[in-house]
């Protein structure tokens, strides 16, 4: 199938989906009070004076199909509701806290991703040899830590004993101060990317500075995962008939490896990865609320906790258009690295 | 004429968490110049495990226990112990002068690599030198023929990639183009080996009789049929001329009428090439149609060797007797062997077949019975001779 009919056809799929994903989201804030609902469609400061207007205007004391209705059509032509917790429209706090998050998931994606394939293409050339062993209790140990536990201990010993080595946070006041002024000129609001685009390695090197703890709690237990996956994928694909070929061909033990068994491996490790960068986006909230990284996450978590349904909703609604963009790619990339799938997903 | 093959009391043993599994006991064999030695038996009874062993291939948990594997090398004029080779040493010998077709076309080909890219992966392998010489060739046509504005200020590169291809023809992995191979953008002035091992590849595809091989090179395994996936193994296996050909069952999955086609081609190869083929295969029939000699194996034993006609117009074995009397033909009642086949994890004591055997004696449970000649070039290996 052509590429174009084939993306505009998945992206129609998201219709359907959203009203799904809709509808349940907005079902659960129906438990919620009206006035503790009324900001979802505020647009600015002043309107949050006057909830019973509010309640009025929009019928939340009418039943669900009428409120969801009028929200819906409050959602097309835009507004997606007020957030209290940083005090503006909750379209644009997405948009605010979106390069945050992206930063974190651009280093945290490709260490996960490439060593996770690394260590499991080694854990599976060598197996049951020491290798093996030890990257297994690696990851066993890396699965089991609570992400929360492993921030603070991290922010424990790189924080608190190295006094302020490793600090919490994006940046650090002066380097704020710098990306805040008007010479500075931001691109992207990826603080890493705008200190290249501007040409400053201070600024560049502060927010590197910053980012390494959250980047390592976020990798730790995903190269768990990956690993394992990519261990059993590639022991399932060393014992296929092509890879006896291929070493009665004559190939190195290294070619066989990396070339014959782990093309075949990763397969099914594409699919688990774009879950992990689109489960990254969201999954966040830990590791940002514990090294106050205000990215997405951060936001979802101060929201949640002063039950601002209005951002809780708009975050929800986030993640699941991503996720449906992530699984486009997915499949896309699917049909790169093994022929026998075309777009539209048949298998021969 | 002399053996090309000459294995010895080879004993190969599955370490496995049920047991030890005797998969070959002190096998004894000798493959021919130039001939094509058939190895029938029932499935199970170490056919492919003895071309593995040949390969050094066998599978974890498996080991080649004792014995010694000789390969005559004809451009060596020398002996070569196999068992007792390094890896890179036997590495440069596999898929290069002992090659093997295997039973699944569909599994043994990767699906994620088209054709062309499977069989010029060995000429690129074992033939650098030759491939070398070839682009050699064609870079002096270039700086001949050349002339223009495009061709002088290519010129320098040509002397480039001359030289380089000069060193891969005469040295045996050179520095130079070794570690260019490794630099992106240069390693492009390799790429006339590339082109070259496809043109070699096409060749092959259209030795084993593929139609529209330049289309084929390019296809992916799961675009063929079974029939020109087995051709495409086995252009794979014959790319570099090897002196012996392993085919394990070739034919068993494919249909009837491919199967004629294949053992068609399997003759033709053999008259063609002077290679000589060890051919696999549970069907007497079959085996009787593409071999010289027939070597008979039962639980990991040798019964009984001797040419097609002695074979089958004196078999002496009983284990081969019951073998050709389970050969369904028209006008005979079928013959089935009594019991079952032996436990690999425990075989019976003495020769391997007395449980099921007719014409056992006391002595068959204690002993096993060694390789005797019986008439010219007819071995058995059974008490009763
Ligand atoms: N991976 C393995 N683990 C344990 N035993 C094996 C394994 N592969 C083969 N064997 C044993 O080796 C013996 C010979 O097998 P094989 O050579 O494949 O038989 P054939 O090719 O004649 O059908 C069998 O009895 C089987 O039990
Ligand atoms: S050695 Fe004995 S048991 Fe074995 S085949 Fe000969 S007669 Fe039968
Ligand atoms: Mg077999």
């Amino acid at each position: 199938m052509e590429l174009r009919s084939y993306i505009i056809r998945r992206l129609l799929f998201l219709i359907p989906v959203l009203f799904g994903v809709t509808i349940f989201i907005f079902g659960i804030t129906m438990l919620f009070s009206p006035i503790e609902r009324a900001s979802l469609y505020v647009t600015d400061a002043r309107q949050m004076t006057n909830i019973p207007q509010l309640i009025e205007t929009y019928g939340l004391d009418q039943p669900f199909w009428v409120q969801y209705g009028n929200w819906i059509s409050e959602v097309f032509s835009g507004n997606l509701g007020w957030s209290r917790v940083v005090g503006m429209p909750v379209g644009d706090a997405i948009w605010a806290f979106l390069p945050a998050t992206l930063e974190l998931s651009i280093f945290a994606t490709p260490i996960i991703i490439l060593m996770g394939i690394f260590l499991g293409t080694k854990a599976a050339a060598h197996k049951d040899r020491p290798l093996d062993h030890g990257t297994r209790v690696m990851a066993i140990f890396g699965w089991s830590l609570p992400t929360f536990w492993l921030g603070l201990i991290l922010m424990m010993v790189f924080y608190g004993y190295f006094t302020g080595l490793l600090p919490p946070s994006r940046l650090s006041i002066p380097m704020e101060l710098v990306v805040n002024s008007a010479s500075f000129i931001r691109y992207t609001h990826i603080n890493t990317i705008d200190a290249i685009l501007n040409l400053k390695g201070a600024v560049f090197l502060d927010a590197l500075r910053h980012l390494i703890l959250p980047v390592i709690t976020l990798s730790v237990t995903q190269v768990a995962f990956i690993m394992r996956l990519m261990r059993s994928s590639m022991l399932e694909s060393l014992g296929k008939g092509y890879i006896l070929t291929a070493r009665a061909k004559g190939l190195s033990e290294r070619v066989v490896v990396n070339k014959h068994a782990r093309r075949n491996a990763l397969i099914p490790v594409i699919t688990v990865a774009g879950y992990v960068f689109a489960g990254m986006v969201n999954g966040v909230v830990i590791t940002e609320t514990i090294f106050t990284y205000k990215g997405l996450g951060w936001w979802a978590w101060q929201s949640a906790v002063r039950l601002d349904i209005a951002s809780v909703l708009g975050f929800a609604l986030f993640n699941s258009v991503l996720f449906v963009l992530v699984n486009l790619v997915v499949d896309i990339l699917y049909t790169r690295v093994d022929p026998r799938v075309r777009l539209g997903g048949v298998m021969q | 004429m002399g053996n090309l093959i000459r294995i010895r009391d080879l004993t190969v043993r599955f370490y496995t968490y049920e047991g030890v599994v005797h998969a070959i006991d002190d096998l004894d064999l000798d493959i021919r110049q130039g001939e094509t030695l058939g190895i029938v038996g029932e499935t199970g009874s170490g056919k492919t495990m003895t071309a593995l062993a040949i390969l050094r291939l066998i599978p974890y948990p498996g080991r080649i226990e004792s014995g010694s594997i000789v390969f005559f090398d004809r451009d060596l004029h020398s002996e070569i112990e196999l068992l007792k080779l390094s890896e890179d040493k036997m590495r440069s010998i596999r898929g290069n002068k002992i090659s093997m077709v295997f039973q699944e076309p569909g599994a043994a080909l990767n699906p994620v690599y088209t054709i062309g890219d499977q069989i010029s992966e060995v000429f690129l392998l074992h033939q650098r030198r030759e491939l070398g010489k070839r682009a050699n060739k064609q870079v002096d046509r270039l700086l001949r023929d050349g002339d223009g504005l495009a061709a002088s200020i290519k010129r320098p590169f040509w002397h480039w990639q001359k030289r380089l291809y000069n060193k891969i023809a005469q040295e045996s992995n050179p520095f130079e183009p070794r570690f260019l191979s490794h630099v992106p953008l240069f390693r492009r002035l390799l790429w006339r080996l590339k082109n070259e091992s496809k043109l070699l590849t096409v060749d092959m595809l259209k030795d084993v009789e593929i139609p529209d091989a330049a289309r084929v090179a390019v296809h992916y395994p799961h675009e063929l049929s079974g029939g020109m996936k087995q051709r495409a193994v086995i252009a794979m296996a014959l790319a570099c001329s090897p002196e012996l050909l392993i085919a394990d069952e070739p034919t068993t999955s494919l249909d009837v009428t491919i199967q004629a086609q294949m053992l068609e081609l399997f003759r033709r190869i053999k008259v063609e090439k002077g290679a000589s083929v060890l051919f696999i295969t549970h069907n007497l029939g079959v085996a009787s149609e593409v071999c010289d000699r027939v070597a008979v194996m039962y639980a990991g034993s040798l019964c009984e060797v001797a040419s097609v006609e002695e074979l089958f117009l004196h078999p002496s074995h009983p284990y081969t007797k019951a073998l050709l009397d389970s050969v369904p033909m028209p006008g005979k009642e079928l013959q089935t062997i009594p019991g079952a086949l032996a436990d690999p994890l425990n075989p019976p004591s003495g020769c391997r077949f007395h449980p099921r055997c007719p014409s056992a004696t006391p002595v068959c449970q204690q002993e096993k019975a060694k390789l005797k000649e019986i008439s010219k070039d007819h071995m058995v290996a059974c008490h009763l001779f």
